[in-house]
């Protein structure tokens, strides 16, 4: 672009606007180092005590057993859904099936679809299926509402494959099956590590299923534990506890995010979230 | 040539389908289903069994069941069976005493207490004291009252044995009414619904919410992508990922970021303390500060998808139109209104009616700050559904009513998410956004 426009006013305007996140996401770091004095919110020492909940169970209970939840629950429903996509999308990016334009627009549907208004109905299938209260149960769930997602980006993948590719395997004497796990399935690695991360980054920070699908089960995930733990009416709150929770909480999360900003980039305007 | 079905393919697409279906499909189809049932925590969700309570008694007296009816089903029964000398000889009675019982009385019925423990007392082994005489007579009591009978001819058999000769039509009217499960009850839910002086209250709110979301959203979006647009590519950088931020942030986690920007002694609490300005909790303390904080922490999220979509739209304008108004002494505002603004207009129709959709059925954000207060000043149409069927402390969760206000967000989304599948030519869109490396 031309640099004859002068761009301070652009900063000042966008600077303005930005204010509320830059201010939160800045306390946010500072507040659990550091404390200030009542009345103020310029930090006059530095600190670890609000980390303690580290090691210190008497805290805010146990962090690790939570931490471990969340892991498995993230894993799990991310190998589910990398499994089903990318065998799914590649039947029908590729192979010939009955319904298969019923079939596609159905998951266009279900993609545009907000499945958070079917939540009543997923607590039901649960009840009958007796999942309710399970962690399997909530992976399920997480696992097929981002199936339609997760099966659409990886069609794409495969639409991108070279036909040459399919036909020498073929030639060859090469089974479909053979021909798409050793020759197809090296082509979209890229794209299954992009719908993996953004799976794992789905699946950490899911609050709604683990919270309604199992209230009282005897597990927990980070983001019910810091719900729990983050009570502003509780007698003793104390916003740098809190924060600090929540950034531990956050951390792998914002890892992931800087080191593979630049493929999330492009898969967030087509994700989930409004 | 008609090609042949793929095996290979039906088997790639069965995992895919089986979850769909029960995770999609099935939840679609219970929600329409429940949605016509007064099923709730009372109700149970599996079915429920045949009892006649006290209260239920009086009931039917009051909707003029025969009176004498009435009290027949009231009064309590000896019997001896064989099943009430099992469950006597479980409550510890005497063994010998019991086969006397049974030797002597054994298939007869008595009509009160009194008679029952009078033949008792013709018995050679009766116990001597008249209060373990009494004790033993419990397990043969036969009542109906708050017996679960598991069938509804279960229930007409008991029924028929205490009061023989009730008609059969009055017999099948209590049996009906003794059910303790979910019945259907047609469109009682939505009638409710229509009555309820609340429901437009709700309605205006839904509206207000997403109206207010949805301009932050587009415009701010709009604003972010031509400013950055127009940035060098550092500043620039700085921006977007700071607005991104908010999206890849943990919602629990955002939920107590904006608790601390707006709760008593918060970050606007203190500046407004200094200030000399009024102080308070600025989420619950008032409804516009309320509206206010929904709208800002919905927007901030919401705020980047547009900026995402628009970004991607500005870079596919071709530059030289730029240059060209440049050239032609044009000022940056009339690029903006000119050139940029008109090219915009499909994208910016497309995240109107995308984040209209998704604003429409989310709750989550609210729930976690606001839930609906102070009051219900705040509460939306997709929270107020989730509350009634899923998270009502105060006892008895609705999940018909619930299913039946979710019913009407999930005919809403399917026939918006069609119209726009139509609209936008989906395949186009969806596909766009695909991961680039």
């Amino acid at each position: 672009m031309t640099r004859n426009f002068s761009a301070w006013p652009i900063y000042a305007l966008l600077g303005i606007l930005s204010a509320p996140l830059a201010v939160m996401y800045l306390f946010l770091v500072i507040d659990t180092f550091t404390n200030a004095p009542p009345g103020s919110l310029i930090p006059n020492e530095f600190t670890f005590h609000h980390w303690r909940f580290l090691w210190d169970a008497s805290v805010t209970g146990d962090v690790w057993g939570p931490t471990a939840t969340t892991f498995l629950f993230a894993t799990t429903m991310v190998v589910i859904v990398l499994a089903v996509s990318s065998t799914a999308g590649y039947a029908i990016s590729r192979l010939n099936l009955p319904f298969r334009r019923f079939f596609l627009s159905g998951i266009m549907v279900m993609h545009a679809f907000p499945s958070v208004t079917l939540i009543i109905g997923v607590f039901l299938v649960l009840q009958f299926a007796g999942l309710y209260n399970t962690l399997i149960g909530v992976i399920l769930v997480k696992a097929s509402l981002m199936l339609p997602f997760g099966v659409w980006i990886m069609k794409g993948f495969y639409d991108q494959v070279p036909w040459e590719i399919e036909m020498a395997g073929v030639q060859d004497g090469a089974s479909r099956f053979t021909v798409w796990r050793r020759l197809i399935l090296p082509q979209v690695t890229p794209g299954l590590l992009s719908l993996g991360i953004f799976a794992f980054i789905d699946g950490w920070s899911e609050f709604m299923l683990p919270r309604i699908l199992a209230p009282s089960a005897n597990f927990q995930v980070l983001s019910t534990y810091l719900n729990v733990v983050s009570d502003p009416n509780s007698t003793t709150y104390n916003f740098n506890l809190f924060k600090s929770v929540g950034l531990f909480y956050t951390l792998p999360i914002l890892v992931l995010f800087a080191v593979f900003q630049n493929r999330l980039m492009n898969i967030f305007g087509g994700g989930t979230k409004g | 040539m008609r090609t042949r079905t793929s095996l290979l393919g039906l088997g790639f697409v069965s995992p895919a389908l089986a979850l769909l279906f029960a995770f999609f499909l099935m939840p679609v189809v219970l929600t329409t289903v429940f949605a016509f049932t007064n099923m709730s925590t009372a109700t149970g969700i599996t079915g429920g069994s045949h009892v006649i309570t006290g209260n239920l008694l009086r009931d039917l007296g009051n909707a003029g069941i025969d009176n004498d009816v009435i009290t027949a089903l009231g009064e309590a029964s000896f019997s001896v069976t064989s099943e009430t000398l099992a469950a006597a000889a479980d409550a510890g009675v005497e063994p010998r005493f019991l086969g006397e019982i049974e030797a002597r009385l054994m298939g007869q019925n008595f009509e009160d207490a009194r008679s029952f423990e009078s033949a008792l007392k013709s018995l050679p082994s009766r116990p001597t004291r008249i209060r373990e005489l009494k004790l033993a007579t419990e397990p043969f009591e036969r009542s109906i009252l708050n017996t679960r009978y598991a069938s509804r001819a279960d229930m007409e058999a008991a029924i028929t044995s205490m009061a023989p000769d009730a008609p059969a039509e009055t017999i099948s009217t209590i049996a009906e009414a003794s059910y303790t499960g979910w019945r259907w009850i047609d469109g009682g839910n939505f009638q409710t619904l229509l009555d309820r002086p609340e429901t437009i209250r709700i309605v205006l709110n839904t509206v207000f919410y997403v109206a207010a979301t949805l301009a932050f959203n587009v415009f701010v979006g709009l604003f972010l992508a031509i400013t950055t647009f127009y940035l060098p590519k550092t500043g620039a950088g700085f921006f977007s990922v700071l607005w991104l931020l908010p999206r890849i942030t943990p919602v629990v986690l955002y939920a107590v970021m904006w608790k601390w920007f707006t709760w008593d002694n918060g970050f606007l609490y203190v500046i407004a303390e200094q200030l000399g300005l009024p102080a308070f909790n600025y989420m619950k303390g008032s409804v516009p500060t309320a509206w206010a904080t929904i709208i800002l922490v919905n927007g901030f999220v919401g705020a980047s998808f547009g900026m995402i979509l628009f970004s991607g739209a500005l870079r596919a304008i071709p530059i030289q139109q730029l240059w060209a108004s440049e050239v032609d002494g044009a000022s940056r505002w009339q690029q903006i209104r000119q050139i940029i603004l008109p090219q915009l207009r499909w994208p910016i129709l497309f995240v109107t009616s995308y984040q209209t959709l998704s604003l429409l059925s989310s709750y989550e954000q609210i729930w976690l700050t606001t839930n609906g207060g102070p009051g219900s000043t705040t509460t939306v149409w997709a929270l107020e559904a989730f509350n009634t069927a899923l998270n009502n402390y105060t006892g008895n969760l609705e999940y018909g009513m619930g299913a039946a206000m979710a019913l009407i967000l999930v005919a809403v989304g399917l026939v918006l998410s069609i119209l726009y599948l139509r609209m936008f030519r989906f395949d186009e869109l969806v596909n766009k956004p695909r991961i680039e490396f």
